[in-house]
């Protein structure tokens, strides 16, 4: 990454402290441990943490351990060359151990990437439910152990939810436990689970953040999703292609406001509680790829292929974050696409 | 609104197969030229067994893959240019790319239709280059609708934007394509296609049977010009699908003027369902085996049935043309043990 | 320590380091002092703490630690790592067959090339479809000298690929072209793979194709039959089922690999031939440390 990434994502990491450095006080002088932190959500923390540190005296460590941390050590210097990260490469479901000074840990180690699942999906039950139990397990003996943050997915609420209403935390449709597709949500279900069979029979502070969809730096576009298949597409001058009717709903949050959600949930959430993390303006598929071609400025025609009627919202009623710990969405649909392009175009 | 079938045109692949993949220059610039004409939504070029398929086992064809795509891509505008691709006979680095250069548009990204997982590298790489994607599932017939969609989801999964269903084998009776057809229809979020070929003259009707399940993709080749007993007819179903009143964006005079201009300079010998490929349908052997399999038999003096139906037995997929000669050996001592047992 | 074997380790659990142990344990000439990977539940772990081999869960970090405790290491763990670990090994002076497709070392067929290996320090396996069609495709080079063309295909049980094979077909074929083009010195090659789904699971079989014009058939037949049997002494399973037969401009043979079946199904030819390959390796190699060390 060059000057000009690292620019972005510092005025990124400034407008999101500008309204929460208040809500993130008892993260303080604390060590965070972070599981699978060099995937997107674990890299954005380090870098909002790392921001903190430099300019607002946060003085929080991390341990942030992976299965492969090479790459990210190739590529992200600015995080890795530095003394208040530090990094253990090791597969979560052999961890046996944490160092007993971190006192709030963030679960993120599983890839949300849909092809990972299908292609290999023992292992990506194996790496959920075990790894889920293994760091849950070695946590229990930490002498100053505030919360650990377990990171599921909105994915968890099933296919199909009949009403045309946001979800909230409790509206779970049904999933056919017999698909390769739903292999992840129903591992992420039993690590829930987990996490609240934890909560019950030793009482230790677990809470729980669903994710949505994102948009922005640290996204990969090679990701199979529709919005960056777009963006790739746009800013490859090629039309861009939906494969249905382009009236599914979708939202997408800002990863600077993601961070914050992350930050404060890990130090504010309640105990056995589940927090929908994702942006509630929804947008139709379509939409997305006319603004796409807007912000792109790039002369593509927009091919809708009608090959499903899939009209399905996947988006999430976020009041439980407002009104609990006192969350806000600071970029909008608009603002989400256009800065993200230009994240992309750099 | 009339309904609306996508027809993929393989006869410049799989006819390839016919003619012991020797298409000229000249051959694939005036066909994708009548294709272009007819306003075929996508042309498919290259060896019958794809990119990067050119070898001893499965035969050389005269030209380079590279310079088979840059002629047609020469003569095609409007129509797609599209390749077969099957992971273990093509790579990124030696072929996928270098086709890429030359503009191809879309990717029929092949496997046998147990192992989607060893599609996943190549459709990444193609839609990160920005190409479409279609999955295809070959020798379909060999399994059930359940493994079939399974499969089917990996490759939507890694990013395929339809899957077809190959007949490889010409096996299918219009009862199992209704089946396995409408679950993929009704399992899938993309596209189902299917790919027949003509074994038990059963092509058409497949197709079109095809149609009627929800299959939005139907591949055809101008007059049938195909593996063994050739796929369905482009132009035919182009016509019942104009008569059902279907819309094909074809038009059905300059695509029978495609078929003769095909005739008279590409096909060497129309298709015509020989004994041989109606064995192949009866025992489920890919299309693609009966020429080696004639030419084995010729060499080992034995009946090329008798080396289908122990092929069959066998289970043998595309690209294991090596078998032949060993199933050959097998045989003909068999026969020379039962002769001489018998004169002894 | 035993005194009459040469202590090895093995860097990764899974099916291939798994299946090593099993050889090594059957060996004369090896001990296995160490059986190192990151998880104590695996089922390989598990296997060798059955059969009281010292494991550890510290992977390399332990064999950086304590080099006293062997002498040569079979890596079985990926290319990516092979390639940290050999800056390692190659500091601390340790003898390594490498049987990932990281190709750090000399590349080695042992039928072909195993004495000039042993002169190395990091030994290259290539792949299993290069074990199996190298020799021969070495053997023809020796009767004809720059063939034109060599191709080889190989038909696996689609069960033997597992996830990592799967999605390494590229490099497999990449690096079994490059192998064959370097032993056999013929001009160009190809090779194709075929993951075959038959129910019950097929053995490994490949075939190989030479353009050559007018071939000495009885030269080409003496030099494969010589290299097939020297083959089975290390590959039991090896065998040539159809042999070298000329067939327009093309010479065509097929050998068929049915694995021992030590902790990796019989099927597995193709993950046997380069397992037996390694252990062959390391045995000569420990035979010639053993000797020198009685000389002194």
């Amino acid at each position: 990454m060059d000057k000009k990434h690292i620019e972005f994502l510092k005025k990124d990491c400034e407008d999101a402290a500008s309204w929460s450095l208040d809500m993130l006080e008892e993260l303080k002088n604390k060590k965070i441990f972070i599981a699978g932190g060099t995937g997107f959500l674990g890299t954005w923390v380090a870098e909002f943490i790392t921001y903190l540190n430099d300019n607002h005296q946060f003085n929080v460590s991390l341990t942030i351990l992976a299965r492969n941390i090479d790459s990210f050590k190739n590529d992200k210097k600015h995080l890795t060359e530095r003394k208040d990260i530090e990094f253990i490469s090791k597969d979560i479901r052999n961890l046996n151990e944490l160092s007993n000074d971190v006192s709030f840990i963030i679960h993120a180690a599983s890839s949300p990437d849909n092809r990972i699942h299908v292609s290999n999906p023992i292992d990506t039950i194996s790496i959920i439910t075990k790894g889920t139990d293994n760091l849950i397990d070695s946590a229990f003996k930490l002498p100053d152990l505030k919360k650990i943050l377990y990171v599921s997915s909105g994915q968890i609420y099933g296919r199909s939810i009949p009403s045309n209403k946001l979800i909230s935390e409790s509206d779970f449709g049904p999933m056919d436990c017999n698909k390769v597709n739903s292999i992840y949500s129903e591992a992420k279900r039993l690590a829930e689970a987990t996490c609240c069979a934890y909560v019950s029979q030793y009482k230790l502070p677990i809470v729980i953040a669903r994710p949505f969809s994102f948009i922005g730096p640290y996204q990969s576009l090679s990701k199979p999703w529709a919005i960056n298949n777009f963006i790739n597409e746009a800013l490859n001058k090629k039309n861009i292609r939906i494969i249905g009717n382009g009236e599914p709903i979708r939202s997408y949050m800002y990863p600077a406001d993601m961070v914050v959600w992350i930050l404060k949930i890990l130090a504010s959430g309640k105990r056995n509680t589940s927090y929908n993390v994702g942006s509630p303006y929804g947008i139709s598929l379509k939409n997305v790829a006319e603004k796409i071609v807007q912000f792109t400025d790039s002369k593509v025609d927009i091919d809708i292929k009608y090959n499903n009627d899939d009209s399905s919202l996947y988006v999430p009623d976020i009041s439980l974050c407002q009104n609990d710990l006192g969350l806000k969405i600071n970029y909008d649909v608009e603002e989400t696409i256009r800065r993200a392009i230009s994240w992309f175009k750099l | 609104m009339r309904k609306k079938v996508y027809i993929h045109d393989v006869s410049l692949r799989d006819g390839s197969h016919a003619i012991s993949h020797k298409l000229d220059k000249h051959q694939i610039a005036l066909y994708c030229q009548a294709a272009e004409k007819a306003g075929v939504p996508s042309v498919e070029v290259g060896h019958g067994n794809g990119l990067g398929a050119s070898s001893i086992q499965v035969g050389f064809s005269r030209l380079e893959d590279i310079e088979m795509l840059s002629i047609a891509r020469e003569n095609l505008t409007k129509t797609k240019l599209a390749i077969h691709v099957m992971p273990g006979f093509t790579t990124i680095n030696k072929d996928l790319k270098k086709a890429f250069e030359i503009g191809v548009d879309l990717v029929r990204e092949a496997c046998h239709c147990t192992e989607a997982d060893i599609t996943e590298r190549h459709i990444a790489f193609a839609r990160d280059c920005g190409k479409e994607v279609i999955g295809a599932l070959m020798m379909t017939h060999m399994v059930s609708k359940e493994i079939l969609l399974e499969e089917a989801i990996k490759m939507q999964s890694y990013g395929a934007e339809g899957i077809v269903l190959y007949d490889s084998a010409g096996a299918y009776l219009p009862e199992n394509v209704r089946e396995k057809i409408s679950y993929l229809v009704s399992g899938l979020n993309i596209p189902v296609g299917f790919h027949a070929h003509n074994n038990l003259g059963m092509a058409i009707a497949n197709s079109i049977t095809a149609v009627e399940s929800g299959a939005k993709i139907i591949d055809g080749a101008i007059r049938g010009f195909g593996a063994g007993a050739g796929n369905a007819q482009l132009e035919v179903l182009a016509a019942v699908l104009e008569k059902m009143e279907y819309e094909t964006g074809i038009s059905l005079y300059k695509i029978l003027d495609a078929a003769e201009i095909a005739q008279e300079n590409i096909i060497e010998e129309l298709p015509t369902i020989k004994n041989l490929s109606i064995i192949s349908g009866l025992s489920g052997v890919f299309s693609g085996f009966s020429k080696p399999v004639s030419r084995v038999a010729k060499e080992y003096e034995l009946d090329a049935r008798d080396i289908f139906v122990e092929l069959g037995r066998r289970k043998v997929v595309a690209g294991q043309e090596d078998l032949i000669v060993e199933v050959a050996l097998d045989l003909k001592k068999k026969n020379s043990t039962f002769n001489s047992s018998s004169n002894g | 320590m035993k005194k009459n074997k040469l202590n090895i380790a093995i860097l990764g659990t899974g099916n291939i380091g798994t299946d090593l142990l099993i050889k090594v344990i059957k060996s004369e000439f090896l001990h296995c002092s160490l059986f190192v990977g990151r998880n104590l539940q695996s089922k390989g772990m598990s296997k060798a703490i059955n059969l009281g081999i010292t494991v550890s869960d510290r992977s390399i970090d332990i064999l950086e630690d304590n080099p006293e405790l062997y002498d040569l290491v079979f890596d079985a763990t990926s290319a990516s790592q092979h390639l940290k670990h050999a800056v390692i090994f190659q500091k601390l002076g340790k003898m390594v067959i490498d049987l990932t497709p990281a190709r750090v070392g000399i590349l080695c067929v042992p039928s072909v090339n195993l004495a000039e290996c042993l002169e190395e320090n990091n030994i290259n396996t290539i792949t299993c479809g290069g074990q199996a069609s190298i020799p021969l495709a070495y053997a023809l080079g020796l009767v004809h000298p720059n063939i034109e063309y060599i191709e080889v295909v190989s038909a696996i049980a689609s069960k033997s690929a597992g996830p990592g094979t799967r999605v390494n077909l590229d490099e497999y074929i990449e690096t079994t072209e490059k192998g064959i083009q370097l032993f056999s010195k013929c001009k160009k090659s190809k090779v194709i793979l075929i993951l075959n789904p038959a129910d019950p699971c097929i053995d490994m079989q490949t075939t190989i194709q030479a353009t050559i014009q007018n071939p000495d058939m009885s030269a080409i037949n003496a030099e494969v039959n010589k290299m097939v049997s020297k083959i089975q002494k290390f590959v039991p399973g090896y065998n040539l089922i159809v042999p070298p037969t000329f067939e327009g401009n093309r010479v065509i043979m097929t050998v068929r690999v049915k694995g021992l079946g030590d902790y990796l199904p019989s099927y597995a030819g193709n993950l046997d031939i380069i397992n037996c390959a390694a252990i062959t390796i390391a045995e000569e190699y420990s035979k010639s440390v053993l000797l020198t060390r009685k000389l002194k």
